[in-house]
């Protein structure tokens, strides 16, 4: 086996542990940002062949996850502005749903839902600041260089999503009311 | 209703974002105002239910569905590694292959070589006793001249063939000094 083949074996390795560790966090990221399963798998697909092309290029030191979450975000972007297609809110998978046989799971599966909504209707810096920090739990610092800006920039976001996401959900709770 | 120009720092609070130098600003303004106890009551179970999101099991299928889709695009850029004893058999068939035609083919060419030369003189040729006429085209000519002669014989005639049938040239060649 030539070095050259060895190092690709071992690039592939590498590549697939990766896949393996995160797909999951990012598959999750992406179906928040675009808030619709087939293209949230087709952002995730993208995202990974993305890795795989740049691998030896990728500084290991500061770790792949930021430089997928930073990856995710863009491809989100970029897929929602060149569908430009309004968000399936109605078409939206529910994965808790089949499972909310008892009261309490079913109100709860209904308040998931409602902020699954209301995320949908954020702005795209908003949403994926909100995403980043209080879904995936990444510190103001690690979502601003992810997003690529300032931490107060990040937080001016997730400020403005909290109070936009709060007020959705009020007047939804009021229309069910 | 919250006061409005606290709702954006117990956004921030809510979610542990709000920079420490104004921590205590909005905490004592939280232990007095109802309304904004209430807002940071609905920002954190608001918060609750996104962090509750992160635990939100993926369907496997969709996992899966990735993972095979990824995996199917990058491993036809992965060549299949040759066996190595596959391949060195393969590499010394192909060898033995080239030695037999390399040893054959200086042989086949010398069997062919001489049935040019075989050819019986003509009825001009000059001297008396009829040396062995050889008809041969230039290129056959150089090569022959090249050969070493290694047995001494008669003088040699080459007969040269020109595209004009009335021009023959002859040239007689003593195989004794010519030859080394």
């Amino acid at each position: 086996m030539t070095a050259y083949r060895r190092e690709e074996s071992a690039n592939l390795a590498v590549f697939e542990r990766i896949l393996s560790q995160c797909e999951r966090r990012v598959l999750r990221v992406a179906l928040r940002l675009l808030n619709n399963p087939q293209d949230a798998q087709d952002a995730a697909q993208e995202v990974f062949l993305r890795l795989y092309k740049h691998l030896g290029r990728i500084d290991e030191a500061r770790g792949y996850e930021a430089w997928l979450f930073r990856v995710t975000v863009n491809v989100c972007r970029d897929m929602a502005r060149a569908r430009r297609r309004s968000v399936a809110l109605e078409e939206a998978a529910d994965p808790a749903s089949a499972q909310a046989d008892a009261y309490q799971e079913a109100a709860r599966a209904q308040q998931r839902e409602m902020v699954r909504r209301g995320l949908a209707r954020l702005g795209g810096k908003e949403r994926a600041a909100l995403v980043l920090r209080d879904v995936e739990g990444l510190s103001t610092r690690e979502v601003a260089a992810i997003l690529g800006t300032t931490e107060n920039t990040v937080r001016s976001h997730i400020c403005s999503a909290r109070l936009k996401l709060r007020e959705f959900t009020s007047r939804w709770l009021r229309r069910r009311v | 209703m919250s006061c409005a120009k606290f709702e954006a720092d117990v956004a921030l609070y809510a979610g542990g974002d709000l920079p420490a130098e104004r921590v205590a600003h909005v905490e004592s303004h939280l232990a007095e105002c109802a309304d904004c106890r209430a807002l940071l009551d609905e920002l954190c179970a608001e918060k609750t239910l996104l962090t509750e999101m992160r635990d939100e099991p993926l369907e496997e299928a969709m996992v899966a569905h990735v993972h095979r889709r990824v995996l199917a695009e990058v491993a036809p850029a992965q060549p299949a590694p040759a066996q190595p004893a596959r391949l060195y058999w393969k590499l010394a068939l192909a060898a033995a292959l080239l030695l037999a035609v390399v040893l054959a083919w200086p042989r086949h060419h010398r069997v062919q070589a001489p049935l040019v030369a075989q050819v019986p003189p003509p009825s001009v040729a000059p001297a008396p006793p009829q040396p062995p006429v050889v008809r041969v085209s230039h290129r056959v000519a150089r090569h022959r001249r090249r050969a070493p002669v290694r047995k001494p014989g008669p003088p040699l005639l080459v007969q040269f063939v020109t595209d004009d049938p009335n021009i023959v040239i002859y040239w007689l060649i003593d195989q004794q000094t010519q030859g080394d």
